[in-house]
């Protein structure tokens, strides 16, 4: 059977890599006694897949997996066993029951919404219809293609402000994987061009990953088939 | 001090999981309620120290088994070395995020010699004194263990105590004796210390010296000061305290599985090898006592792999039944079995067969010399038939890697012994084409030759720099095609060579070259040999007086007054035999062979299950 689960990585687990991700969830799977399935071949592993990879540096309110079991097991049971032995700052939010031929994780996901965290001194609200109101918003690519100007604007989608006592945030909703991919560290210089500082943002995390379809924002555990 | 790291520090270093701690497993005990405070100070990266058995033993056993506290730190890397040295963040540990001054003590493992700039650099790091002279009441106990220290002279200035043998057999004791005196002065409990067996204050000793250059005399200045150092030994290692749940980094440790010690010591007695004196006697687990300790410590960490290690792993007595019952039980689940060394026998390729069904990957063996002469010299017990069986057997089955380990600069070497090598290679090849289908892929590792303390060698001239690069390019002047050799630095031999038998009077050359900016000394990028040759000639050292002398038998060498249980007689024995080209048996299949350490101990071998030994 295959299930998928939604997942939190708190900010202490920031700075793990996909792969370090990947073998920390592979890991807890055996102490849990998950009867995963494994693969055929000369090195047999789990069939453990995740969603779009969770940038080193940033932490993830719910992130993705899929996984092949050799043997049924209830989603609600999977979560419990495996948030027992999760290391603290990991949690399984949700889980469910996905069919053999749904699409991968990394093929549907292409949307993803970035918070960015300040502390008083700004007004979020002007960054926010500054950017909204430009006509292009051209920074340095960060990904493969380095050092080529990039317009964002495309791939924009959406910018939220929550204003609290303490802290207030942006939320950026952009586009993920193809055809345009936002990194976040591109988003970080798109405000250090509206006039935020070096050391103003303290805090950023991954809010969610979406599968877009035209303008409705699905997410990965409503859109499985 | 945490949140500072975590905003505004670690994204800016490479890999930062080796900063951040919290990994599963990981035990933070109340500051407040902890009795000790001491911080393991591993002189090298997260990802080694990680890796290294006897942390997580001493970890697990202070932190689980006592009242004390037991902490963790490494050395950062350049890159955060920077960035703390700019933010004046100084080194901390990895449960508390506390700085290392605040700890009782500071304790370091001192696994090869040329960690020991790291060392001072994570003191520094620390805003800790780096002469043991130079710190006082509010500084805390800076300490050493691992095998380096077994000829601690060389670093003795640096630390107020090194502990000698088994780390586990004396920790708990030493942290006692501190909680229990807590209200000493720091003189006075170095002295309370010093009364530890295996327990060493250098401070309380004065070294004369002759007019040539070596000791004269050995005085203890106090009374606690006992003349000899008698290494600590567990007696039985079947009920010694084992982790069973190890710490499980985040990050890809360099050697990233679960671990099984199935015994400590070898007794093959080859001459050349130091970790075949100080870890005597052979000392084994039962069957059924590892095979717990895998259960638990696979139910705690889910590793995907676990390896058997030791000495010589293949050495154990029950290592077949061990082996064919570990793949029984986990093999279903994906979790694979493997084996830290090979004897170079058909039955070790037979084993590792039984561990690796389906891939194979490189296979290692270490016939260590060329030619049977010089193989029967430093007492390698391996014949040319007994290779070429085990080469036989591994490119039957399947492999078509392989790597030999090789040594050269051996005494008594000659230009025959390194022909024999190639000759060797050449065989190894040529058995390979006729079983392997594929091309056979031979590869050679050659180290040069480091006499070490406490071994039948200890006498012996080191060959030169220039001597060991001839005899590299004689190996290296006629390819063999599908053979590559591969050599360590000579430079890097050199400089270990020189401190593996040094004195005292070399303190002041590890400062220096500290200071000219040494560190990560065996990392290739970062390894200074101009620096530490400015050092060498402005500390006036005379490195011909360490490595190239013969030494004689009535000397006191540096490392006489550490007592490994291993007769110095033995070793000169053994040193003679070497000369005569006698090969000496492991005493566990035949008789005793007097090395001593028995009988100095009172301990005897502990084979623990029926012995099977291939021939």
């Amino acid at each position: 059977m295959h299930l998928r689960a939604e997942y939190y990585v708190g900010p202490d687990l920031r700075f793990l890599s996909n792969l370090d991700m990947k073998r920390m969830m592979a890991r807890s799977l055996r102490r849990a006694s998950i009867p995963y399935a494994l693969s055929a071949g000369y090195n047999p592993h789990m069939k453990l897949s995740i969603g779009t990879v969770l940038p080193v540096g940033i932490w993830g309110k719910r992130e993705y997996l899929d996984i092949e079991l050799r043997e049924e097991v209830e989603p609600l049971v999977f979560m419990h066993k495996l948030n027992e032995v999760l290391p603290a700052g990991v949690k399984i939010n949700k889980c469910q029951v996905i069919n053999s031929n749904t699409k991968a994780l990394m093929r549907v996901i292409n949307a993803a919404s970035y918070a960015f965290c300040f502390n008083k001194g700004y007004d979020l609200n002007i960054i926010k219809e500054n950017i909204e109101n430009s006509e292009s918003l051209v920074v340095e690519s960060r990904g493969k293609k380095k050092g080529i100007d990039k317009d964002l604007k495309p791939g924009i989608f959406k910018i939220g402000v929550k204003i609290n006592s303490e802290i207030s945030s942006l939320n950026i909703l952009v586009a993920a994987g193809e055809p345009i991919n936002i990194r976040y560290d591109e988003l970080i210089d798109l405000l250090k061009v509206h006039g935020v500082g070096d050391n103003d943002i303290i805090d950023m995390f991954r809010e969610a990953n979406y599968v877009r379809v035209e303008n409705y924002f699905y997410t990965p555990l409503e859109k499985v088939n | 001090m945490k949140d500072k790291l975590f905003r505004k520090i670690l994204p800016k270093v490479s890999k930062p999981g080796r900063y951040t701690g919290n990994e599963l497993n990981m035990i933070k005990k109340d500051w407040d309620k902890s009795q000790v405070k001491m911080v393991f100070a591993f002189p090298d990266l997260y990802e080694l120290g990680m890796s290294h058995i006897g942390s997580q033993i001493l970890y697990g056993l202070i932190n689980e088994k006592t009242s004390h506290l037991l902490e963790r730190t490494y050395t950062p890397w350049t890159d955060m070395e920077d960035i703390m040295r700019k933010e004046g963040i100084p080194l901390y540990a990895l449960e508390s995020f506390r700085p290392l001054a605040d700890f009782d003590v500071v304790g370091f493992s001192l696994q090869y010699e040329m960690s020991i700039t790291n060392i001072l650099n994570m003191l520094d790091l620390s805003n800790i004194p780096l002469w043991a002279d130079q710190r006082g009441e509010e500084h805390p106990l800076v300490i050493a263990g691992g095998p380096v220290v077994f000829n601690p002279e060389p670093f003795a200035d640096f630390f107020d105590v090194f502990i000698i043998g088994d780390g586990e057999e004396v920790l708990v004791e030493f942290l006692d004796i501190i909680y229990e005196h807590k209200s000493l002065n720091r003189k006075d409990l170095l002295k309370k210390l010093a009364l530890i067996k295996g327990v060493y204050v250098p401070a309380f000793y004065k070294i004369n010296y002759n007019s040539d250059g070596t000791i004269e005399s050995r005085i203890s200045l106090v009374e606690e000061a006992p003349e000899k150092i008698q290494k600590r030994v567990v007696s039985n290692l079947d009920e010694a305290y084992f982790p069973e749940k190890p710490i499980l980094p985040f990050m890809e440790a360099v050697h990233d599985r679960a671990v099984l010690e199935v015994m400590r010591g070898c007794q093959r007695g080859c001459r050349f090898c130091h970790a075949g004196t100080v870890y005597r006697p052979v000392r084994e687990r039962s069957i059924k006592t590892l095979e717990k300790q895998a259960q638990k410590q696979l139910a705690n960490t889910g590793y995907e792999e676990m390896s058997l290690t030791s000495l010589s792993t293949l050495d154990y007595s029950g290592i077949d039944r061990l082996v064919k019952g570990l793949v029984a039980d986990y093999s279903d689940e994906g979790i694979s079995i493997s084996l830290s060394s090979l004897r170079v026998d058909a039955f070790s390729i037979e084993l590792a067969n039984e561990v690796q069904k389906v891939r194979k990957s490189t296979l290692t063996l270490a016939p260590e010399a060329g030619s049977q002469r010089l193989r029967d010299s430093i007492n390698k017990n391996v014949t040319e038939d007994q290779l070429f069986k085990a080469v036989e057997a591994a490119f039957k089955s399947g492999w078509n890697s392989l790597k030999l380990y090789f040594m050269f600069g051996l005494p008594g070497e000659v230009e025959e012994d390194l022909e024999s090598i190639l000759d060797l290679l050449k065989k190894v090849r040529y058995i390979g084409k006729q079983y392997s289908e594929r091309p056979v892929q031979i590869r050679a590792s050659l180290a040069s030759f480091v006499p070490k303390g406490h071994t039948p060698f200890q006498w012996r001239p080191q060959a030169s720099i220039a001597e060991l690069e001839e005899k590299r390019n004689y190996l290296e002047r006629k390819k063999i095609k599908n053979v590559r050799l591969s050599f360590h630095d000579s430079r890097t031999s050199f400089l270990e060579g020189l401190f593996s038998r040094g004195d005292r009077q070399l303190s002041q050359l590890i400062y220096r070259a500290w200071e000219k900016g040494c560190k990560f000394d065996s990392w290739s990028e970062h390894f200074r040999f101009d620096l530490w040759l400015e050092a060498i000639s402005e500390c006036e050292i005379d490195t011909d007086f360490y490595s190239s002398r013969i030494r004689s038998y009535d000397e006191i060498l540096p490392w006489d007054f550490i007592d490994t249980g291993v007769s110095k007689e033995f070793l000169r024995l053994e040193n003679e035999r070497a000369n005569e080209g006698a090969v000496t048996s492991d005493c566990r299949h035949d008789d005793c062979n007097g090395c001593g350490i028995c009988q100095h101990f009172e301990i005897e071998l502990d084979i623990r299950e029926d012995y099977q030994y291939a021939p």
